[in-house]
């Protein structure tokens, strides 16, 4: 293994973080770096889209993209020119099981930013106009997307692997689910799931904690929403069996996209870091690891062609993804599946092992040089309960993982006769 | 953070600028090449693309996954882009390991081998990028408009080539090619962050000093200052939405108009950073035609795209359609916005809320070391590194009738061409 070449007090530790939780349920961190002149504010809090309604599917999403077209103190025009001419920026989406925001500004207006960020939170009003306007710009996404291959491989994937389960649905919903819902769906979704309790934020960049901490107990830490309800456990997955081919025709489409996948471990479990340390030999190290060189630098059957090992709280899939040329796709997926063989029945060489370790160590401190890269580290913290020390623990973490673990957590997860194959693009011949 | 660019010249013509940043303990290096699509001709389109490509499969001295892995063991990364003005090669990695990135960098500027069976499995690897960009019917648009935007420069080629370019060309034209640019004397090396200059100086000598510049035969086509003649184009293909781009030229980077066309841009579409790597931007919504076209349901979406070149380019704005409007009545309302524009002066506080915006969308992106190797050389590809420095600066200079004075110069309703497609079974340009 090459030499370590940082210490790791660089890295984010409890020395450097503060962690404050707040009695409406929230719990903020914060990280200075004071040669930034900007803040970056990170976070995420309940609703996600995996328990709506099914005759409403994507309202948790609908309602993130109306929290920005009004409040009771600004109208549309008015919010967006005050974040605008402050140079700051503020964007709400919606994922499976959290909303999600992220905004930034320069130093001296974070204090009036999270003041916003409140706003928009607490007093949205939802109006009319923009709700006709917004509700078509989400059906024209939806019409955009629907022509795009690699978004209609992953939904296919998707609906095959988790069948029953919520995941198995669009977070952004379907166009005649999004034409049944009405503003006061907005209105009630906004109530009853949006609130402080279980929200995490992260402030990283140019501001002390104490100001931090400050500016957000004054906000965001003062919000208290008292008809949140909880959002219900998510229901367990099924157990994939055989191959399931699913293939999504589009007209007119010069490349298929392609997505190999299966169950990735748990997150938060002990399969995840050699999961992840194998991943990388698979399909990410250098040009995108075993996959790459078959795929693309041997057989040059593709631009891209790499593996991608899903993290969350929720269940999550590994994946083995490529666009190639329609005429090449089922040479790509033998190609995929024999790398996948040997993956699974065979271990890694002390070479790989050695410098993907390398690399991972060696990652840390260029993935978390950003604002955004730090906000991201301590967000994953608190969502996977890893304490203020994980970071900064990781490279002896990554150091005990051996060629045995990996293989026996690629036989775990990766059964080459039971897996997933969707893609989208030209009729199958 | 330390301001100040140091630069040196080599003997063979390889200049160095290293700019000090100790905030973390990594270095980006970049190496610039005075080569893109801008200096291809007819027939060997997508030459310089494919030239990047051949970068990584290996050199006499260094295998493609000696390359590959060296980098990546550091928990580096490294890419390359090619645009229409140049080509260049970064790696981001710990500061102690610039010796690494530099003696990668030095081989492959001459010693790449450009194998016969690596070329012809590199072509289909091209072609497979080029179907995957046509499956965006915004790729479509944007070729079929870049090329009559441009009656003879290349900037009316994608930077990836035609696709019967591709399926022609030859090992001899790719290595001839290489061959050809890539030498010191048309080379610029950036180094970006935990460095200190003397032995990074020291380091450069040693793996670059001893290159030899050869004559250089550089194609340099006419700047077309010239707009566009009027035009449009229909595409029709699948899908539901109808999208519009309408293409003017724009000036180009290193002159006096480009400073008032970005506050231009700025209060049409909204503010555009320079960021390559992060750093997030800032949103439309205030902008004059997402207010006009998309607040009144005439769009769905408005962007522009300004870049600083060479020469002379184009200035593009880009729409999504409302479906309950026509493309008629949508290029009316926005030639209405243009008119406003021309006519009636814009005020000092639009001029400096656009300043405001810049200023923040550099501040966002600047704890990225990787963001000051790419601004280094991108900067000096049309001009030097005062141009970057001094930006907003610049930008704070302009006049509300600098503004209007560029507006009526470029943005003229018959010297643009106008790109529309159109859903198949939907009414080209009335649907």
């Amino acid at each position: 293994m090459t030499e370590q070449l940082f210490s790791n007090d660089a890295l984010p530790g409890p020395d450097d973080i503060t962690r404050q939780s707040f009695d409406n349920g929230s719990v903020l961190l914060t990280r200075p770096n004071m040669s930034s002149p900007a803040v970056l504010i990170r976070g995420y809090l309940p609703p996600g889209s995996a328990f709506e309604d099914p005759e409403k599917y994507g309202i948790a999403n609908f309602m993130a993209s109306m929290l920005t077209a009004g409040t009771r103190k600004h109208a549309f025009r008015e919010l967006h020119d005050e974040i605008e001419t402050m140079g700051a920026s503020l964007s709400i989406s919606s994922g499976g099981l959290a909303t999600s925001f992220s905004a930034q500004c320069l130093r001296e207006d974070l204090p009036r930013l999270l003041a916003l960020i409140r706003e928009v939170f607490t007093e949205p009003t939802f109006p009319a106009r923009q709700f006709q306007r917004i509700k078509t710009q989400l059906l024209t996404f939806l019409s955009i997307q629907a022509q795009d291959t690699a978004a209609m491989a992953d939904q296919a994937f998707d609906r095959a692997i988790y069948r029953a389960h919520p995941y198995a649905i669009p977070e952004l919903g379907f166009p005649h689910t999004l034409q049944m819902i009405i503003r006061e769906d907005l209105k009630d979704f906004h109530q009853r799931f949006l609130g402080p309790k279980g929200m995490v934020v992260a402030i990283c960049g140019g501001v002390q904690p104490e100001e931090a901490l400050g500016a957000f107990e004054r906000s965001l830490g003062a919000w208290i929403n008292p008809a949140q309800q909880p959002q219900p456990e998510l229901p367990p997955v099924e157990a994939l069996q055989g191959i399931i081919r699913e293939h999504v025709t589009l007209e007119e489409k010069s490349q298929t996209d392609l997505v190999i996948g299966t169950f990735a471990p748990k997150t938060t479990g002990p399969d995840y870091l050699p999961a992840q340390v194998g991943n990388e030999i698979l399909g990410q190290f250098g040009m995108m690891g075993r996959i790459g060189e078959s795929v693309r630098e041997k057989a040059g059957l593709a631009y891209y062609a790499q593996s991608e090992l899903g993290g969350g709280l929720g269940p999550t899939t590994w994946q083995v993804v490529a666009g190639v040329n329609p005429k090449n796709l089922n040479k790509a997926i033998a190609l995929i599946r024999e790398e996948l063989a040997r993956f699974t029945s065979e271990l890694v060489s002390e070479e790989e092992l050695s410098e993907v370790r390398s690399a991972l160590v060696g990652r840390l401190p260029l993935s978390l040089e950003s604002n955004a890269g730090t906000a991201s580290a301590l967000l994953n913290l608190e969502r996977y309960q890893r304490g203020l020390d994980y970071i900064r623990q990781l490279p002896s973490k990554f150091a005990e993982i051996t060629r045995e673990d990996i293989l026996r957590t690629a036989q775990t997860y990766w059964q080459p006769d039971t897996l997933v194959i969707a893609s989208a693009g030209e009729a199958l011949s | 953070m330390n301001d100040t660019l140091i630069t040196y010249t080599l003997e063979n013509g390889l200049t160095l600028l290293i700019r000090e940043i100790h905030t973390a303990p990594i270095v980006s290096s970049w190496v610039w090449y005075g080569i893109g699509s801008r200096n291809e001709v007819p027939g060997k389109t997508g030459l310089s693309h494919w030239v990047e490509h051949m970068q990584f499969k290996g050199t006499a001295q260094h295998s493609a996954s000696w390359m590959d892995h060296s980098i990546a063991r550091l928990g580096g990364h490294w890419n390359a882009f090619t645009s229409p003005d140049w080509t260049t090669y970064f790696e981001t990695l710990p500061a102690s390991a610039l010796e690494t990135a530099l003696e990668l960098e030095a081989d492959r500027m001459r010693g790449s081998l450009f194998e016969p069976n690596e070329v012809e499995t590199e072509r289909t690897v091209i072609l497979s990028e080029r179907e995957g960009l046509e499956n965006d019917p915004l790729f479509q648009l944007n070729e079929a408009v870049q090329l009559r935007a441009f009656r003879q420069h290349p900037y009316r080629n994608e930077v990836i080539g035609a696709k019967e370019d591709l399926l022609a060309l030859t090992r001899e034209n790719l290595y001839g090619h290489y061959r050809n640019y890539y030498q010191p004397a048309n080379a610029l090396l950036c180094l970006a962050g935990d460095v200190d200059p003397q032995q990074a100086l020291a380091l450069t000598r040693q793996y670059f000093g001893n290159i030899e510049s050869l004559p250089l035969e550089k194609q340099l086509p006419a700047p077309e200052e010239n707009p566009p003649a009027f035009e449009q184009v229909d595409l029709h293909g699948p899908g539901d939405a109808t999208f519009v781009e309408v293409a003017w030229r724009a000036p180009k980077g290193n002159s006096e108009d480009f400073f008032a066309f970005t506050i231009l841009e700025s209060l049409l579409t909204g503010p555009s950073s320079l960021n390559m790597f992060g750093g997030g931007g800032i949103s439309n919504r205030t902008s004059r035609l997402y207010l006009a076209l998309v607040e009144k349901e005439l769009a769905v979406g408005v962007n522009g795209s300004l870049n600083a070149s060479i020469d002379p380019g184009t200035f593009t704005v880009n729409l999504t359609k409302h479906p309950a409007h026509s493309v008629r009545t949508l290029l009316s309302a926005l030639d209405n916005e243009i008119e406003k524009i021309q006519s009636k002066p814009v005020t000092q506080a639009e001029i400096n809320r656009a300043v405001k915006q810049s200023k923040a969308l550099f501040a966002y992106s600047s704890d990225n070391i990787t963001n000051h190797g790419f601004w280094m050389g991108y900067a000096n590809s049309f001009a030097d590194y005062s141009w970057f420095t001094g930006y907003v600066e610049r930008l704070a200079a302009v006049t509300p009738e600098m503004v209007t004075n560029t507006a009526r110069k470029y943005l003229r309703p018959d010297a643009r061409v106008i790109g529309v497609y159109t859903p198949n079974g939907a009414e080209a340009g009335n649907d």
